[in-house]
This record gives structure tokens, C-alpha cells and sequence, in this order.
């Protein structure tokens, strides 16, 4: 198999470009109806989540599952309106209940409320059940702390890459970057429209892990090219050489990801619900960041280098 | 085989038997996500009344000291606080599933207050201490039997023994602070409490006392009351007498003056220290606010730490299988560097003292990733090489040497990022920056040194140089070999074109 990246350069350019479109606009319904790009879990917004399992009384058969209307109601009619209920784990016996943030008084009381209105249903595994409490100075904290760590680690690659290659290097190492994230981002936009599903701190750590593993490809490219120029020395046309270098990291590119993915595709199939979304947003990253190493930061190089060269041979000429 | 490799597999099989042997001594400690428990973190508030705009880390360890008391008070076992940051404390109780009523407990304000002993009652302090202290060396005995206890009938009727001893020691303590009167001179009026030695040999040690105006002079009166009578002061926390001095006749009418004070007795710097510190903890003037709570039960913890180390550990093993189909020979060196890289990792987790939590894992499962990540770039270097037509040796030591740039500049960045995440992060972001960090450093090192002297053992056998084990039709010829050293100038390499 061989790829010419710098003939179809536009087409890859495109889809990208697209991709990130369509992500933008979700996160701009998303502003529009929930108030912020993604759907911010508790974590950021401060707020109160209370989980709970009921006991399963004998194996295999558990019991009815909890319907999650009735629970709805009942809430509802307690004073909590605002309360969202989801339905937890597949035999539905589980549930999951967010309010605004509540003191530790005020959670006895839901808790027992949630106690009483369940027991139609069987009785709560206190084992089994999870509480979290994140108070909003916590939520503003985890928040500035979270994007403080990306712009930080942006930084913190765009200099040393500046300093291992060259300054364009780094500004379209950058590029693929951004372009990596927004298309997470974008993805996950869509996901807290149309399925509810919340980015948490976990979150954040996805999108540092993408940052830190895509820019392994594009570093690898990246390494391979400024070889290739020490190699053919002067003559040399960059076209050509971003083609050939690409293709000769093929191989390395696909199978690293291929064998980064065989994990993460486990853990979001059967591994435990706190890392379902965690797994599935690194999964998203880390394809994003094998094309846009290979389609758009190998491609912007020879681009830009190729425009730069030209226009030094006119001011030569002229 | 060269005598180098082999020293160097010799002593990376040495390493690896001491992480087997420690791993197995002292598995990594776990988070309480994963073994089920409440994480609560504190944020001490400016209090600007008193004059306290800036939290300082004096304050803070007061804090820390306070927070101890009253958990200890609980009696949750193996309960940790740690300071977190500069204003916010971290408290774990593993095993409790609802900890609404360490909440209510670390949501009040520590009371410390000065009383006087009531007339009449002097015969009767000693025998309620003494009542007091037995009861609370049940207490502690009990608590002991509950460790070494296995079954589960034996364990409810000990909680039952051990509530019931709980409520024997409330009531004697109850008893004892009966016998005093309130005085009104309460902590915020105390402005600090300091250990000092007594003597130069400093052996012998004191706790000095300073309050301010207000606070020195209803001291006085109080200390004038009960000087020279033989009855005490009791200093009370949270309605707990922990600390009853006599005030000397000398002091009778006139009392202590001057808004400072000693409380003598034949203290070590330990006893006196903890006395300044409970002092000073009454006189905590910043209120103490719960800002997080994080609680998993534990079957709960124990159900996700499951199902996603299996998840994790299948994904592993098709990444192995791949390995082996897709490089052959190198994929089997791959697969072994790799299962040393795990085996040291792991072992360094317990090593540095890192807490495992899921997040945690997940980092250690990447870095696993890009452990794989390094070999794959010296195997494909090393077949391009190869395909070169160059011979096995020659191919395998450029592999390594080209990868190497690739390696390092590809690691640092990740690097970077893990920083980032550790310099930033909160205790759930920071477990993953750690064992990411880690791994991708050790990566370096078993890529460059486990799966290279590995290799180089393998070529010395002729049985391991058949073209086929390394994924191509021949090798170059031998006599390539001394064609030229400096491969990376030779045009050669172009021929892939």
C-alpha cells in the first residue's frame, strides 16, 4: 500500500475541516440549550449524585427492576423537581439521582426519602452505593485547573518540539493538535445532546492522554522527514519527501494504534462504568490523532515549506 | 554471546525476581475507589473577623490535628488526613459506605474552653478519670479483638460489645464535665499554645499559653478563684476534658496576670507538643467547610476494579498475540521486554508509595501501550533495514539507534503532558499523571536495554537467524556489513523509493 498525501492533500484537509464544523455547530446548539459546549457533569458544576444498587435477594433473579418514573414522581412530589433520575446497570435495579449541592443534612434526608420511595422496589446495598459531593468552589477549581493543564502541556510541546525541530514544526504539530481535541470535543458534544452523556475531570484527563499520544505520531513523521532532508541533502523536493517519509512510518503508525486501541476497546466494552466514557473519548483521540499526524500535519509542512521555497526562488529570480 | 549481553540480561533478571519478590511483599496500597470508602476534602475559610485573611500553613496543621481528633473519635480504622494544596485537607475513611456522620463531626468548630472544678467535687475527679481510663482500655482492646476476628458472628456481637463501650466512655465523660463550671473563657480567646523546654537538658518540657486581653484577664480571675485550693482547671475540647492543672497558692486572689500562663508537669517534648496542639486546636479560628465528598461502596469498588483489570488484561494479551504474529521473532522479544516492563512498573508503584486508584490503572494500561509504541519503532526501523539488504546485526543496531531520536522526542512530549496533569491536577488526575509518568520512563529503559541485549542473545544463535523469523525473504550478505558504518548518510536508504 502507498499514500500520496500530497496529491488528495485537499480532500483529507476538507474532511477535517468538516469534521470540526459539524463539532463546532453541536457545541454551539449545546451553548444554546444546556449553556456550555459539552454537558458539564457535577465535577464542574457543583452539585450532589447519589447512586444506589438494590440487594439482589438470590442470584439470577433479582427482582422487578425499578421503575424509574414512579421514582421520578415520587421525588418530585418530596420537593426535589429539580433532581435528574437516570436508570443504572442492565437489569435496571439500579439508579442513579443528581440534585444541585447539598449539605450533609439535607442528603440524610433525600437518602431517606430515595430509601422509603424505593422499597416498593427491594432494598438499597449500601455496598453497593456511591456518593459524590463536589461543592462549586471544588467544580471551579477542577475546571481552571483542567484547562489550565491542556494550555499548559501546549505550551509545554509546542517549545520543546520548537526547540528539538524547527519553529514551523511545532506550529503544525500544534495545528494537529487542536484539530485532535476539537474533534473529541465535537464528538462528545453530540453525545450530551442526544444521549445526556456528561464530561467529567476523567474528561480533561482523555484529552491531556490524546495530546500526549498524538503528538507521538507526529513526532515520529516528523522525526523521519527531517532525516530524509539530512539524507537527499539540498535537492530535494519536500512533496516527495513528505510522501515518502509518511509511507515509510505507515507501517509504525497503524500498528501502534492498533495495539493502544485492543486495550481501550475492551475497557469501554466490558470494563467498568467510570471508565466506560473515558475509554471511548481516547478511543475517538487517538484515531482523530493518527489521521490528523498523518493527513493533515505531514501535509500542512509540505505545504507551507513547499510555498516558502518557491517564494524564495522568485525574490531569487526577480 | 557476548559476555556484555549477557551481564546485562543477568542483571535485568534480577532486577525483575526483586519486583516479583516485592510486589508480592507489598502490593500497591489502594485507592478507595477501588476498595470501597468515603474521600472528604476540607477547605479551611479566611475568617477575616478575626483577623485571619491568610491561611497559613501553621494554621493548617492545627487543622490537620483537630480533624485527626474527631476521626479518631469515630474510631474508623486506618483513617488518613493529609493537607492537600495550601488550604485544603483530605480525609479517607476506608470502608464506610455513608459517612453522613463524620460530616455532621467535621462540620462543627472545635470548642476549647478553660472551666473551673466545682467545690466539693475534688474526691470524685480522680475516680471518674480512673473509671474513665479503664473503660477506654476496654475500648482499645476491644477495637484490637475486631482485627484478629474472621467470623461474621463473632464480629457483629464485638461491634455490639464495642457501640455499647462507646457509650460507657460518652457517659464518663459526660460525668467529669459535671463536675466543673463554664467559665466563659473559651478558645477564641486564647491566642496561641507553645511546646517549650523547661530546662536546658530539655528533658523536661512545658506548655506556654498566651491569651489576649480579654481572654488574660478573665484568666486571672478564674486562676485567682482556684489557686490554692486544690482544685483544678479543666481544659475541655469538644465537652472532653483532656488536661486539668492545679493553679498554685501563690496565685490565690491575685491569679495568673500578665495574659500568659504555664502548664507544668513532668512533660516530654511529645506529651507537651500534642497539649500545645490541642490547645491550639480549640483555638482554631477558621471555620472548616466540606467542599468534596467521594464515597464508593466497597462491593462496588471491588465490581469496577474487576471488570476493567479484566478488560485491560484481554486487550493486553491481544496485543501480545499481535506481537508475535505480525514481528515474529521481534514480537517475541517485544512481548517478553514488555511483561519486564510491566513486572518493574508495578513494583515500582508500591516502590514510590503510589496509591492505585482506576484512573491510575488506566495510565499504567497506556503506558503499557506506549511501551509497545517503542519496540514497534525499533522493529520496524529494524526490518526497513532489512529489506536494505543489510545483514541481521548490522539491521538490528541501527534499528535501535535510528528509533532512539523517535523514542525520546515522542516520550518527552508525553512527558510533558503528564506534568502538566501532576502539577495541576486534583487526587483523581494526579494517580493517572503518576503512573503514566512512571511508565513511560521506565518504558524508555526496557525498550533501550531489555529488548536490545534480549536481541542481541537471540542472533547469537544461529538456530534464531532464519530470514523467515524476522518477517523477510533474506538478509544482506555478510560482506555488506564492513561496507560502511555511518549507515544514516548512505543513499542507500533511498532505494525504498
Amino acid at each position: 500500500m502507498k499514500l500520496n498525501v500530497i496529491k488528495h492533500g485537499q480532500i483529507y484537509l476538507a474532511s477535517s475541516a468538516l469534521a470540526i464544523l459539524v463539532g463546532l455547530g453541536a457545541m454551539l446548539l449545546s451553548w444554546q440549550s444546556l449553556g456550555s459546549p459539552l454537558r458539564p457533569a457535577i465535577d464542574f458544576t457543583g452539585g450532589t449524585r447519589l447512586s444506589v444498587e438494590l440487594v439482589c435477594e438470590s442470584s439470577g433473579n433479582c427482582g422487578q427492576p425499578i421503575d424509574v418514573g414512579v421514582v421520578r414522581g415520587a421525588i418530585a412530589e418530596k420537593g426535589y423537581g429539580k433532581a435528574t433520575i437516570q436508570a443504572l446497570g442492565q437489569d435496571g435495579r439500579g439508579l442513579s439521582l443528581q440534585t444541585g449541592d447539598l449539605e450533609v443534612n439535607e442528603r440524610s434526608q433525600l437518602q431517606a426519602n430515595l430509601e422509603e420511595i424505593l422499597s416498593k422496589f427491594g432494598k438499597i446495598d449500601v455496598a453497593k452505593s456511591q456518593i459524590q459531593r463536589v461543592g462549586p468552589i471544588v467544580g471551579n477549581q477542577l475546571l481552571t485547573s483542567g484547562l489550565l493543564a491542556l494550555l499548559l502541556s501546549f505550551v509545554g510541546i509546542a517549545v520543546y518540539l520548537g526547540f528539538r525541530f524547527q519553529i514551523d514544526y511545532a506550529f503544525f504539530a500544534i495545528v494537529a493538535l487542536m484539530h485532535d481535541v476539537l474533534i473529541t470535543c465535537g464528538v462528545f458534544a453530540i453525545l450530551g445532546l442526544t444521549m445526556g452523556i456528561e464530561v467529567d475531570s476523567l474528561f480533561v484527563v482523555a484529552l491531556l492522554t490524546i495530546i500526549g499520544f498524538s503528538v507521538n505520531d507526529t513526532v515520529v513523521i516528523y522525526d523521519r522527514i527531517r532525516e530524509n532532508i539530512k539524507i537527499f541533502g539540498e535537492n530535494y523536493n519536500i512533496n516527495d519527501l513528505v510522501n515518502i517519509s509518511v509511507n515509510q512510518t505507515l507501517g509504525r503508525s497503524i500498528n501502534t494504534t492498533l495495539t493502544s486501541m485492543l486495550p481501550l476497546v475492551a475497557i469501554f466494552l466490558f470494563g467498568g462504568a467510570t471508565l466506560k466514557f473515558f475509554a471511548l473519548a481516547l478511543i475517538i483521540g487517538f484515531s482523530a490523532g493518527v489521521y490528523s499526524s498523518i493527513f493533515n500535519a505531514s501535509i500542512l509542512l509540505a505545504w507551507w515549506r513547499d510555498r516558502s521555497h518557491n517564494s524564495l526562488k522568485k525574490s531569487l529570480t526577480s | 554471546m557476548m559476555p556484555k549481553q549477557t551481564r546485562l540480561l543477568a542483571v535485568i533478571l534480577v532486577i525483575v525476581l526483586t519486583a516479583v519478590f516485592w510486589i508480592y511483599k507489598s502490593p500497591p496500597r489502594l485507592g478507595l475507589d477501588l476498595r470501597g470508602g468515603a474521600q472528604l476534602t476540607l477547605q479551611a475559610l479566611t475568617n477575616p473577623k478575626q483577623g485571619i485573611t491568610q491561611i497559613t500553613p501553621r494554621i493548617m496543621e492545627t487543622a490537620k490535628f483537630v480533624v485527626e481528633q474527631r476521626i479518631n473519635g469515630l474510631g474508623v480504622s486506618e483513617a488518613a488526613v493529609q493537607i492537600s494544596g495550601d488550604d485544603q485537607l483530605i480525609v479517607q475513611l476506608p470502608g464506610i459506605n455513608d459517612p453522613a456522620q463524620a460530616e455532621r463531626v467535621l462540620g462543627n468548630t472545635a470548642q476549647l474552653e478553660f472551666r473551673k472544678q466545682k467545690m466539693g467535687s475534688e474526691g470524685r475527679l480522680g475516680v471518674e478519670r480512673q473509671v474513665l481510663l479503664e473503660k477506654e482500655l476496654k475500648q482499645r482492646q476491644l477495637e484490637s479483638q475486631l482485627n484478629l476476628s474472621g467470623n461474621s458472628e463473632e464480629l457483629n456481637k464485638l461491634n455490639e460489645q464495642i457501640d455499647k463501650s462507646k457509650e460507657d466512655i460518652a457517659k464518663s465523660q459526660t460525668a467529669i464535665a459535671e463536675l466543673f463550671d463554664t467559665t466563659g473563657l473559651t478558645g477564641d480567646l486564647l491566642k496561641d499554645a507553645v511546646a517549650q523546654p523547661l530546662d536546658a537538658g530539655q528533658t523536661n518540657w512545658q506548655v506556654a499559653l498566651t491569651f489576649n486581653d480579654k481572654g488574660g484577664e478573665l484568666f486571672a480571675k478564674i486562676t485567682g478563684e482556684l489557686g490554692g485550693t486544690g482544685r483544678s482547671l479543666g481544659i475541655f475540647l469538644d465537652d472532653k476534658l483532656f488536661s486539668s492543672p492545679s493553679v498554685g497558692p501563690e496565685f490565690q486572689g491575685k491569679g495568673i496576670t500578665g495574659g500568659t500562663a504555664v502548664i507544668t508537669g513532668n512533660f516530654t517534648l511529645d506529651q507537651a507538643t500534642e497539649l500545645s496542639l490541642q490547645l491550639r486546636a480549640g483555638a482554631l479560628p477558621v471555620p472548616i467547610k466540606i467542599v468534596e465528598n467521594r464515597t464508593v461502596g466497597a462491593t462496588l469498588g471491588a465490581d469496577s476494579v474487576q471488570s476493567s483489570i479484566i478488560a485491560g488484561v484481554s486487550g493486553l494479551i491481544l496485543v501480545l498475540i499481535f506481537m508475535v504474529v505480525y514481528y515474529r521473532l521481534l514480537g517475541v522479544v517485544a512481548d517478553i521486554a514488555l511483561i519486564v516492563y510491566a513486572i518493574i512498573t508495578f513494583a515500582s508503584f508500591s516502590l514510590l508509595g503510589v496509591t492505585l486508584t482506576l484512573p491510575g490503572i488506566a495510565g499504567f494500561i497506556l503506558s503499557i501501550g506506549i511501551a509497545v509504541d517503542a519496540n514497534v519503532l525499533i522493529f520496524e526501523r529494524t526490518r526497513e533495514e532489512l529489506l536494505a539488504g543489510k545483514t541481521l546485526y548490522k539491521s538490528v543496531e541501527s534499528g535501535f539507534n535510528r528509533a532512539w531520536s523517535s523514542i525520546l522526542d515522542s516520550n518527552v512530549t508525553t512527558l510533558i503532558s503528564c506534568g502538566a496533569l501532576f502539577w495541576l491536577g486534583s487526587g483523581l488526575v494526579k494517580g493517572f499523571a503518576v503512573t503514566l509518568g512512571v511508565g513511560v520512563a521506565i518504558s524508555m529503559f526496557t525498550a533501550l536495554t531489555c529488548s536490545h541485549a534480549l536481541l542481541l542473545a537471540f542472533i547469537s544463535y544461529p538456530n534464531f537467524r532464519k530470514p523467515s523469523l524476522y518477517g523477510v525473504k533474506t538478509f544482506g550478505k555478510i560482506s555488506n556489513s564492513s561496507s560502511s558504518i555511518n549507515s544514516t548518510g548512505d543513499k542507500s536508504t533511498g532505494t525504498i523509493l
